[in-house]
This record gives C-alpha cells, structure tokens and sequence, in this order.
C-alpha cells in the first residue's frame, strides 16, 4: 500500500526534515505516528497525501513510485486517500454539509446520490444539527469532526490523519479512534500521526515514533 | 430533520465575493467601447473609399487652357467630338466658364476672375468594363486640341486608397492592441482570482479534484463577466454613433453625416454594421473564456 525507503526531505537550501525515513503499511494496517512537536509528523504526512516530493529516496503508493505519477494522474490518486488536516482545512464559506460533501462533489455526484450519506455520517460524528452551520461558528471539535466526515466520506482506501483528535474531549476521542477502527476493519488503511499516547494505548495498532526527522518502530 | 432540497442548496466551490471581477468588467467595457468605435471607423473608411474611388475610376476630366492663338470654343468642340467618337466613352459633358473658376475661388476668391484665362473643363463618362485606351486618347487630343491634358484621377485614386489603407491598418492595429491589452487583462485577473481562493485550490486538490474542474468553477465567471463587458461596450458604441448621427445637419458631412451613414444606412448596409459591432460581445466572451481557461490550467498545474 505504502513504502518509504531512505526518504529524506528538507525544505529549500534548510536542514533535513526527514532522514532517512523507511517503513512499510500494508493493505489494511492501522498504524499510529507518534512524535513531539516540529519531529517532522506533518511533514511526513504531506509526502503521504503528495502535496511534497521527497528530496531523496523511494515513495511508493498503490505501487505507485511517486515521483513517476504525471500530474494528470494525481487526482485518481488523491482520491484514493483521505485526509485529515490538523488545521483542519475547512471551506468558511460552504456549510458544514457542504464541506463533508466535497470530495463526492469532485467526483460528479449528484447531490440526491448522496445526501443521505452525508446526513448519516454527520449524524454519527455529533454534527447532524449543524449540517447547515457554517465553519466559522463552530467549535474547534466540530470543526475537528467535519474535517474528519471529510476524509472519509468516500471511504478512501488509505486515510490520513494529523491529530485527528487534538481538539475534542476524551469521550468524543474514543469515539472517533472507533470510527477510524470500524473504517479500518471495512478495509482502509489508518496511519494516525498524534500526541495522544492514550489514544496510542486504545488503539492496539503498530506504532511509529518520530524524533528530529528519524522514524523508528516504537 | 427534513431533507427538502432548498435546505441543500449547494455552495458556490469558488466563493463569487472573494476577488469580485469588478474592476476586469469596468476596463474590458471600456476596451469594447474602443474596439467598437474602431470597427465602426473601419467600416467607414472602407465604404467611403468604396464609393470615393468608383466615382473616380467612372470619370476622367479633359482639360482645355487658353491658348494666345486658339479659340477656346472651337477647341472644346473638337475636343467633345473626338471624345464622342472614342471607344469606351459613355457619356461626354462640357463644363461651363463657372465650373473652373469655382475651382479657383478658394486661391483666388471670388471676384476679379473674368479677366483671367480660366481652363475649361469637359467631364467624361467612361465605361468602367472596357475603358478607352488612356494613353492614345491622350495622343489623340494632343494632336486635335490645343491646349488640351487628360486627367484619368489614377494619381488621385492612388493617393485615396493610400491614406485609406493606412487608416485601415491603423484601426486593425488598435483592434489587435484592445485584444492584447484584454487578453494582458483577463490573465491578470485569473491571477488575482486564483490566489484570493488559494486555500479553497489546495483543499479542491487534495480532495482529488482535477485541474479542469477547478477551471469550471472559476471560469463561468469569466464568461459572464466578457458577455456583460461586450454587451455594455457595444451599447455605449452604438449609442455613441447614434448621438453624433443626431448632431449636425445632413448632408453637412463630417462625423455625423458618417455616423448616420453607419447605423441609418439601407438595412442590407445597416445590418453589416449592426453585425460588426454586436460581434464584439461574441469576442470579448469568447477571449475572456478562452484566456481564462488557458492561464487556469496553466497556473493550476504549477501548483503540487
């Protein structure tokens, strides 16, 4: 599903973010990316979700060795994955609805295809009442869980997320490791980058650790 | 919870009020307005030249001067009677004393002409499918009129259709100018659009969106923006010849005698005119849709 072999990326003429960076997901793992802050987690996730390219070694995706994807090719890829942004990325100007309906947007659906999808997702994150809110009046954990009804939405093979759990209480947490865990036992592939070693500790998954850009099984 | 469809009205992707094309409207209304007033002088120059140069090519002038030893009488009539028997001539005029001195008054005013030795003039009709052979008609009156010249009008003609080109080419010049300075605009514009709306393309394309869809939610906005600009240039151009076809009196000449000729012309006339200018709403869209598709993908793919 994902390998990295000797990946090292810096940014411009800077110190090396990642060094050396190697491991393997395969085709339904879960797996946890731990790491303090500015360990290169969010970094790391951006070679994953193909918005950088690493300034050395091998990253392949869906088999696919990344720096050979053409750039017609990378939305088909894109959508294969789903993400979860830390800052969470929403659209201020569509509606909560709208925001989690997007990447079946991009795909061409109707609205009547999937509206049920989406209320039902919605509801199952806690957001069915504020389906018509837009992002700017809503909490930092709704806002967190709209985020996360987007990225999954079109049950993407391969989801990615960066503290997916950072702004919400440890009920809701819970929760939402057990939607990520629910979506991994139908089949997609979790990596979770997260400070949240309890979380680490419910999640019975195999773990990462980050530290100053160099990646080792914890 | 009810899911009415007008509770799920869909958002605009590209919000219409980040970067509003307000500005790119204003100056593209403007660049019609030009381009408007250039096509309608192109069509004037052209059919002005048109009727300029097939009453000149119609006609030739003979011309008699008064000679110590001639009698001018007996000159012209030898001269009408050789043009009159020359192939190629229709019709054959001899211009009283009044015609040449009227051509002089504006050199030397209007009194003191009778004592002058005024050229007469004899106006000639030829027949613009089989003209007569210029050079030995010429020879001809050499011969058989003293004091005689012919004047075909070529020189004139030439000069005509000289200046006439050149103000032509000067109006297509302005017209490919207005279309570079729109084209200079409406990329600028994208630009501006793209990069008030760049966290909505970065979220667009880490959902998987492609290139071309991103394109078509930005560039509905172009199109209507080139057909509102072309259609509120072409108005204020059509307005502004029939403004100047209301000054000045007809037949008065100058701009409103042209403007008139412009809009209030045969409608078989009137409709090119009317279909050139309304082009422009037809071009400006299509330039501002084609452009803004262009400068879209090509800003779009140098984004990761």
């Amino acid at each position: 599903m994902v390998r990295l072999d000797s990946v090292g990326l810096r940014y411009g003429d800077g110190p090396e973010i990642l060094k050396d960076v190697s491991f393997h997901l395969k085709p339904g793992s879960f797996c946890f990316l731990t790491g303090p802050s500015g360990a290169g987690k969010t970094s790391l996730l951006r070679l994953l979700f193909l918005a950088l390219q690493p300034t050395r070694g091998l990253i392949s995706i869906f088999d696919r060795d990344v720096t050979q994807v053409s750039r017609r090719e990378l939305p088909l890829l894109r959508r294969r994955i789903g993400v979860v942004f830390q800052e969470f990325r929403l659209l201020d100007h569509l509606s909560t609805f709208d925001n989690v309906a997007l990447p079946l947007r991009v795909l061409g659906r109707r609205e009547e295809g999937y509206r049920a999808d989406v209320m039902d997702l919605l509801s199952w994150v806690g957001l069915a009442d504020q389906a018509h809110a837009f992002p700017p009046v809503l909490s930092g954990g709704e806002k967190q869980r709209a985020a996360i009804a987007r990225a999954v939405i079109s049950k993407p093979e391969l989801l990615l997320a960066d503290e997916p759990t950072g702004n919400v209480d440890p009920v809701l947490a819970k929760r939402l490791l057990h939607l990520f865990m629910e979506l991994n036992r139908l089949g997609t592939t979790v990596f979770l980058a997260t400070h949240d070693l309890k979380l680490v500790s419910q999640g019975k998954a195999s773990v990462f650790h980050l530290e100053k850009g160099i990646l080792k099984a914890a | 919870m009810t899911n009415s469809h007008s509770e799920f009205r869909q958002g605009h992707i590209i919000p219409p009020e980040a970067a509003p094309l307000k500005a790119l409207t204003v100056t593209m209304t403007v660049m019609c307005y030009l381009a408007c007033l250039a096509i309608g002088a192109l069509i004037l120059i052209n059919r002005a030249v048109d009727s300029w140069t097939s009453g000149l090519s119609r006609e030739i002038t003979v011309q008699v001067r008064l000679l110590q030893d001639s009698d001018i009488d007996k000159e012209l009539a030898n001269a009408k009677a050789l043009l009159q028997t020359t192939r190629g001539i229709l019709d054959v005029e001899v211009l009283d004393r009044s015609a040449g001195a009227k051509l002089l008054e504006p050199w030397l005013g209007p009194n003191n002409l009778d004592d002058l030795p005024i050229p007469r003039l004899i106006r000639v009709t030829i027949d613009e499918k089989a003209p007569p052979d210029f050079v030995a008609l010429e020879k001809d009156l050499k011969k058989s009129v003293k004091g005689s010249s012919l004047d075909t009008h070529r020189r004139w003609e030439a000069e005509l259709t000289r200046m006439a080109g050149a103000l032509s080419t000067l109006s297509y010049a302005i017209l490919v100018l207005i279309c570079i300075s729109t084209i200079a605009m409406v990329i600028f514009a994208t630009r501006t659009v793209l990069d008030a709306n760049r966290h909505v393309v970065d979220v667009l394309h880490l959902v998987g969106a492609k290139d071309g869809y991103i394109a078509r939610q930005i560039d509905s906005r172009f199109l209507k923006t080139g057909l509102m600009a072309g259609l509120f240039g072409a108005v204020l151009g059509i307005l502004t010849f029939f403004l100047l076809g209301l000054t000045g009196t007809a037949g008065g000449g100058g701009f409103a005698d042209a403007s008139r000729g412009l809009l209030f012309a045969p409608p078989a006339i009137a409709a090119w005119s009317y279909g050139a200018l309304l082009s422009v709403p037809l071009i400006a869209t299509l330039i501002c849709l084609i452009t803004s598709r262009v400068a879209l993908i090509r800003m779009l793919g140098n984004v990761l």
